[in-house]
């Protein structure tokens, strides 16, 4: 068996007093898109920054690609091909489009040529950002934001890429937009773990998926077991059990 | 009013409002990347002030080797205020008033300290400029006229580094969305400390600037500080440009002030003018939320 | 409410009056009757000041300037004016509400905390300057000096006398002054006040939605406030006899008080007169080495931000019962 992308064994994290996730134990595979399905407030953009290491962990290993990750702080993570896309866009609002997107290689540490040639690539996936990349970011629509904000992660040339909430705020044809972008994306080998609150976009979107609730892992299989498994049907889907 | 004496305030709120723009550009730096008051910067005016008056005064050291020390000692002590206390109370919830009530405590107790360690005596440091140059009809020892020019040089090379350099890029991003900044790889902790060293650096030019037309005591950075948050209130909080042009605007205006009333009033018509336009324009002068 | 009060504070409160009023009959020494003199006038001080910075959570930082205007107004009116400190004293608190209510207007326009704090500062500094500038009447730095004390009273055929000498007098009326203003504002935090008060501090667009008036709970505070420390202000001035521009709004004053505040824990009731009796006490146990005062004033206010954030009050709360993530005040939001 080969070694998951990224692990997360038996993580807790805590928020002051107060503890939010218990033994999250998760893994990614390489090429794998997994989906991290929760209500609000069961914990799962923690789990996200946890793994990303944004927030630090309390108990429990991060892997990733086998080296023990847990005690390393966010900023080593870009360079050994973690990225993330965190909920909300965020971006660097009083920078042009074009220094929030090469920003994203940051951690490469590429020469002008390579920075270029890989801002090309990346770009190729967003033509309609293409016309405004001295624009200042704060002036973007909620939805060119977004394209922005996945377009920085894709410079950083991850393996995994972490996605916060994608879908969130976005209108339907927006939402169908980044899915669509989410499969080409998977397609040319990257590994991409989101969380949605919807368990349908969830779980159809994905290889596999964890039903997180209260900071816990309650449920795990593949996107179709998931969407079939009774209790998810019946809470998430609001469907009556058969 | 002679055009002599108007000219001679121009020239005296052109000095005064360098001084201010050093102080205050380098508040406005360290709140517009972490959002912190720093009440103890006019301690780091005072210990430039002392660290380059030892060098001259007291080990004999050449001027400039002196100065570099000093401004290179500083830059280490905000580091590691940074560090020690900023960075701790940043961590937890409710910073934003305990890191103003903390750094409040380290400004009294760095100038309790100085007083212990140098005495109350108020120390010169020698004219290390010679010569007057001549203004039109007025006549200016260099070591005044270098102040503006030195400020300005110190400021634009700092605004070369912000927006013109890889280190700056870091610095900007930090400052706009810190995680984020740390999302892609940035170490916003050391850029946090990297900014505080560079702004106690600007304060301490200002001091050396400043020690031989004034004096070198545990107390200096005091008038400044209130001065320095005037300047970056009226500049639009954390808005490095707008702290520069805010300061220089608060030392021809405290100088013509004077002019036309005396000079123990000239405190009183800052601070007047500072909570006057916060009451009109809360978000500065220049209206620009932007950070850094 | 209980994290501001604690359990019980009528009766930890009549507890602290009574071990208080025993103190002149068990303490033989006049010197430290003064010394509790001036806890007693600095305790008022930090609870008027602590109703904005830490229950209504407004981050002011210039009340030492009303501390100066209830002060210089008595003094000056009773002394310069030839009037009654009984009255003028009233008088001084009424020129520091004023004074409050004015500072609180534009403070109203801002949310933002940089903002208030510096403007507060600001305006300490003005009152600061105008005071040292006004050399014909409050003789600038020089001081004003020979402030009358409060006139002898006879009650039952005893006379009670006041001022630097009278310690049995001066410390009955300091305490007096400490149990009412502590009485009032303790009646008043029990109240639709108080809740008012936290409801701002915790979130002002929920207090707001609550259809409470911003403006007006926020002024009437910001003149308490002021009233209460201008109080203060005008014992002591009527009680040392002497006054300076920098001794009652100087930066000394303000971190005096912050350090006092902050070491019994912000927002607490009980935390600033512990806050204000320990440093008080330790001021004068360390008179002799007078250089290292604000040292640790300061230090005190640093160390105890970053390793007590919650004062000495956060500690005796954390044993009694688990903290809890409420219990700290959430951050109001800032822009």
């Amino acid at each position: 068996m080969t070694e998951p992308l990224l692990a997360l064994d038996a993580i807790d994290v805590r928020y002051g007093p107060t503890q939010v996730l218990w033994g999250v134990t998760l893994r990614v595979e390489p090429g794998e898109v997994v989906a991290v399905m929760g209500p609000n407030g069961s914990g799962k953009s923690t789990v996200l920054k946890a793994a990303m290491g944004l927030k630090g962990v309390s108990g429990g290993r991060v892997m990733f690609r086998g080296e023990d990750m847990t005690r390393r702080p966010a900023t080593a993570r870009p360079g050994a091909g973690m990225s993330i896309v965190l909920e909300r866009r965020r971006l660097f609002p009083f920078m042009s489009v074009r220094e929030n997107i090469e920003l994203g290689a940051y951690a490469r540490r590429l020469s002008r040529a390579d920075l270029a040639r890989s801002f090309d690539e990346v770009l190729a996936l967003f033509p309609e950002i293409a016309g405004h990349l001295d624009a200042t970011a704060a002036r973007l629509s909620g939805g060119q934001q977004q394209m922005v904000a996945i377009a920085r992660g894709l410079m950083g040339d991850p393996q995994l890429l972490l996605m916060d909430e994608p879908l969130l705020g976005l209108s339907p044809a927006l939402q169908r937009h980044v899915i669509d972008l989410m499969g080409r994306i998977n397609q040319r080998g990257v590994a991409i773990l989101f969380n949605e609150q919807n368990a349908k976009l969830s779980f159809g979107l994905s290889h596999r998926g964890y039903l997180l609730e209260s900071g816990r892992v309650v449920l795990e299989g593949s996107g179709v077991e998931m969407l079939d498994h009774p209790e998810v049907r019946r809470v998430y889907l609001g469907e009556e059990a058969a | 009013m002679t055009g002599t004496l108007l000219a001679e305030s121009l020239i005296n709120g052109l000095i005064t409002g360098a001084i201010y723009a050093l102080v205050g550009a380098g508040v406005a730096l360290i709140y517009g990347t972490m959002r912190v008051l720093n009440f103890a910067h006019g301690e780091m005016m005072m210990l430039g002030a002392y660290f380059a008056w030892m060098g001259v005064a007291v080990a004999g050291l050449p001027v400039l080797l002196a100065f570099a020390l000093a401004l290179i000692g500083v830059m280490i002590v905000a580091a590691v205020i940074q560090r020690a206390v900023v960075a701790p109370v940043l961590a937890r919830e409710d910073w934003s008033f305990r890191v103003i009530a903390a750094t409040i405590g380290l400004s009294v107790a760095l100038q309790s300290a100085a007083q212990l360690i140098w005495g109350e005596k108020f120390n010169a440091l020698p004219y290390f400029l010679d010569g007057v140059v001549q203004i039109g009809p007025m006549r200016l020892p260099w070591q005044r006229a270098a102040i503006p020019i030195v400020a300005f040089v110190a400021l634009g090379l700092s605004a070369l580094l912000l927006y013109r350099s890889r280190f700056g890029q870091m610095i900007r991003a930090t400052a706009q969305d810190a995680e984020a900044a740390q999302a892609v790889g940035i170490p916003a902790g050391l850029v946090h400390t990297a900014v505080f060293a560079l702004s106690a650096g600007l304060a301490a030019i200002a001091a050396i600037m400043l020690a031989p037309i004034m004096s070198v005591n545990p107390w200096m950075g005091l008038p400044y500080i209130l001065k320095a948050f005037a300047v970056v209130i009226l500049g639009g909080l954390g808005n490095f440009g707008g702290a520069i042009a805010a300061g220089l605007l608060l030392g021809l205006v405290e100088s013509f002030g004077v002019m036309v009333t005396s000079s123990e009033w000239r405190d009183v018509i800052s601070y007047g003018l500072l909570i006057a336009i916060i009451w009109v324009r809360p978000y500065g002068l220049f209206g620009g939320r932007e950070a850094a | 409410m209980r994290s501001v009060l604690g359990s019980r504070p009528w009766l930890t409160l009549a507890l602290i009056a009574l071990v208080l009023a025993a103190m002149p009959f068990v303490i033989d020494d006049n010197y430290l009757l003064h010394i509790l003199i001036l806890f007693l006038i600095f305790a008022v001080f930090a609870t008027g000041w602590n109703l904005t910075l830490g229950i209504l959570g407004q981050k002011t930082l210039g009340h030492h300037a009303f501390f100066a205007i209830g002060a210089y107004t008595t003094a000056l009116l009773s002394g310069t004016v030839g009037l009654s400190p009984w009255l003028t004293l009233w008088l001084g608190v009424l020129a520091a509400a004023l004074a409050g209510g004015l500072i609180g207007i534009p403070i109203l326009r801002i949310r933002s905390m940089p903002h208030v704090a510096i403007v507060t500062l600001a305006f300490a500094e003005i009152v600061k300057l105008l005071l040292a500038n006004w050399k014909d009447v409050t003789r600038g730095e020089l001081g004003l000096w020979g402030i009358p004390p409060f006139p002898a009273i006879e009650i039952g055929g005893t006379t009670i006398r006041f001022g630097a000498g009278q310690i049995a007098g001066s410390f009955a009326l300091a305490l007096l002054a400490f149990v009412a203003v502590h009485a009032l504002v303790l009646w008043l935090l029990r109240g639709r006040f108080g809740l008012t008060m936290v409801a701002i501090r915790d979130s002002q667009l929920a207090a707001e939605s609550l259809s409470i008036d911003l403006t007006r709970s926020k002024l009437a505070a910001f003149a308490l406030s002021a009233a209460i420390v201008g109080l203060s202000g005008g014992l002591y001035a009527h009680y040392l006899q002497i006054l300076t521009p920098t001794s009652t709004a100087g930066p000394e004053m303000l971190v005096t008080l912050l350090a006092m505040i902050i070491l019994g824990g912000v927002g607490t009731f009980f935390g600033p007169i512990f806050g204000a009796l320990v440093l008080t006490a330790l001021t004068e146990y360390l008179r002799e080495y007078g250089d290292l005062r604000m040292l640790i004033y300061g230090a005190t206010v640093t160390l105890f931000v970053i390793l007590l954030p919650r004062g000495v009050a956060g500690l005796l709360t954390r044993r009694g019962r688990p903290a809890a993530a409420g219990d700290e005040p959430a951050t109001a939001p800032e822009t």
